[in-house]
């Protein structure tokens, strides 16, 4: 279900929602991140390693950057399980939880999956400029994408598991 | 060997991590010229200095066998020259002036088609891009650039290069050059079928590259194929320059050097 995921927002990223970036580089969003934040908290540490990794290379090959998701995908994905100690909630999680807003509240949310933006962003700037003498340059649209990315990650998980549709559903 | 089982499952998620973040930078320093370029200069040198280091503790444990090489080598010399009449003294013939520096080899081929190799001297020595090298006398390469300390030579087993020769003393002149599959091979490409070269015939710089005087050892036939109804035949040559153990070389260049480059080249238009 994971892989699938992965593979769905990897090719919707790299067919359709590439060219969304109303500012140009100061809002180049990684749609395909939101696929890896959905890996539930208390999943293994090697599920979520391979999930950074695969959605890396999977990124790699439909958009043609050899190695730097690749790289950016797989820091995230060791830096995970981190992430996931670091934003535990003080009773730890449940074993039901899911890292949706129902489950592990809106300031969870927007905090983990701002964070990770950020690695992801902030690996991929370095691999993309490689130079440190261009990196000052770089570091605030890197910050501004992160958090472009975050909004978009918020706003396609409020269309997908919007509160409305689950009463509706039920 | 059950505690590094146990040091290994206790640290495989880092380990694990290690592994794909090296998977990753390999990919990426493939594709990525700058991260690429960035690596290889950053370990470029240090490799440099190792090699240069191996080299000097290979060459010292090797002293004593070129001490008998050389001794063997002085004693035939010794034994011509007893046995020969010198008639007349000797003439510096100015027309074939060349001066030759002398040099060490860092890193030699390694047998891939495009490799290159280093050595000393650079520039710190007056050694120009374009110079012959001869390693016992025999061709080796040539000089394609120089750095302050060092020299990458473009040697004979260099799949992209061809080399202007003869087949024997006086004999028609071919090109030589390497088909990248074995070291101990080089062949002589588009020789005409009415050349005869019989296997152990030596093969000799024609001179005409400007890099080397005539008439230096390349190598000799190993053996001549003539295919039915092709209109060339295909030579093999055994190399005259073992390029495994090759230490020592010799830089050699025309005193008007400057003056043959610049008239040999093509007129601008």
């Amino acid at each position: 279900m994971m892989v699938l995921r992965i593979l769905l927002l990897v090719a919707l990223q790299a067919l359709l929602l590439r060219d969304i970036s109303p500012l140009g580089e100061w809002t180049q969003p990684q749609w395909a991140l939101w696929a890896l934040l959905l890996i539930p908290p208390q999943s293994g540490a090697f599920v979520k390693l391979l999930g950074g990794f695969a959605m890396g290379v999977f990124l790699d090959i439909a958009l043609g950057t050899y190695g730097q998701h690749m790289l950016a995908g797989t820091m995230l994905g060791g830096l995970m399980p981190a992430l996931h100690n670091l934003f535990a909630p003080r009773e730890g999680y449940e074993v039901t939880d899911r890292p949706i807003l129902r489950d592990m509240g809106s300031s969870w949310l927007l905090g983990f999956t701002l964070a990770s933006a950020l690695v992801y962003h902030l690996v991929l700037m370095v691999v993309t400029e490689w130079y440190w003498h261009l990196m000052p340059a770089a570091i605030l649209p890197t910050l501004t994408s992160a958090c472009f990315t975050t909004v978009c990650c918020m706003v396609t998980h409020m269309i997908v598991y919007s509160p409305e549709r689950r009463k509706t559903g039920s | 060997m059950r505690n590094l089982w146990l040091l290994l499952q206790r640290n495989a998620f880092f380990l694990a991590f290690i592994a794909l973040l090296a998977v990753s930078l390999s990919v990426l320093f493939q594709h990525n010229g700058a991260a690429r370029s960035t690596w290889f200069s950053r370990t470029g040198s240090v490799h440099s200095k190792v090699e240069q280091q191996r080299h000097q503790w290979s060459n010292y444990l090797r002293l004593a066998e070129q001490n008998t090489s050389l001794a063997e080598e002085n004693a035939e010399l010794r034994a011509r020259l007893l046995s020969m009449e010198m008639e007349t003294g000797w003439e510096e013939d100015t027309l074939r002036g060349w001066t030759v520096h002398s040099g060490m080899l860092v890193k030699g081929p390694d047998g891939a088609p495009l490799s290159l190799s280093l050595a000393t001297p650079g520039q710190d020595k007056a050694i120009e891009a374009g110079m012959g090298v001869l390693a016992g006398g025999a061709a080796f390469g040539t000089v394609e650039e120089v750095g302050e300390a060092h020299s990458r030579i473009l040697t004979l087993l260099h799949g992209a290069a061809s080399w202007s020769c003869r087949i024997r003393r006086g004999g028609p002149v071919v090109s030589l050059g390497w088909d990248g599959v074995d070291f101990e091979r080089l062949q002589l490409v588009d020789v005409p079928r009415h050349i005869q070269a019989q296997r152990g015939d030596s093969i000799f710089t024609s001179g005409y590259d400007l890099r080397f005087p005539p008439d230096i050892l390349m190598g000799t036939v190993l053996e001549s194929r003539r295919t039915s109804g092709a209109d060339f035949i295909s030579i093999s040559v055994k190399p005259a320059v073992d390029f495994l153990s090759v230490r020592h070389l010799e830089f050699i260049q025309h005193r008007s050097d400057s003056e043959r480059v610049a008239l040999a080249a093509p007129p601008e238009p």
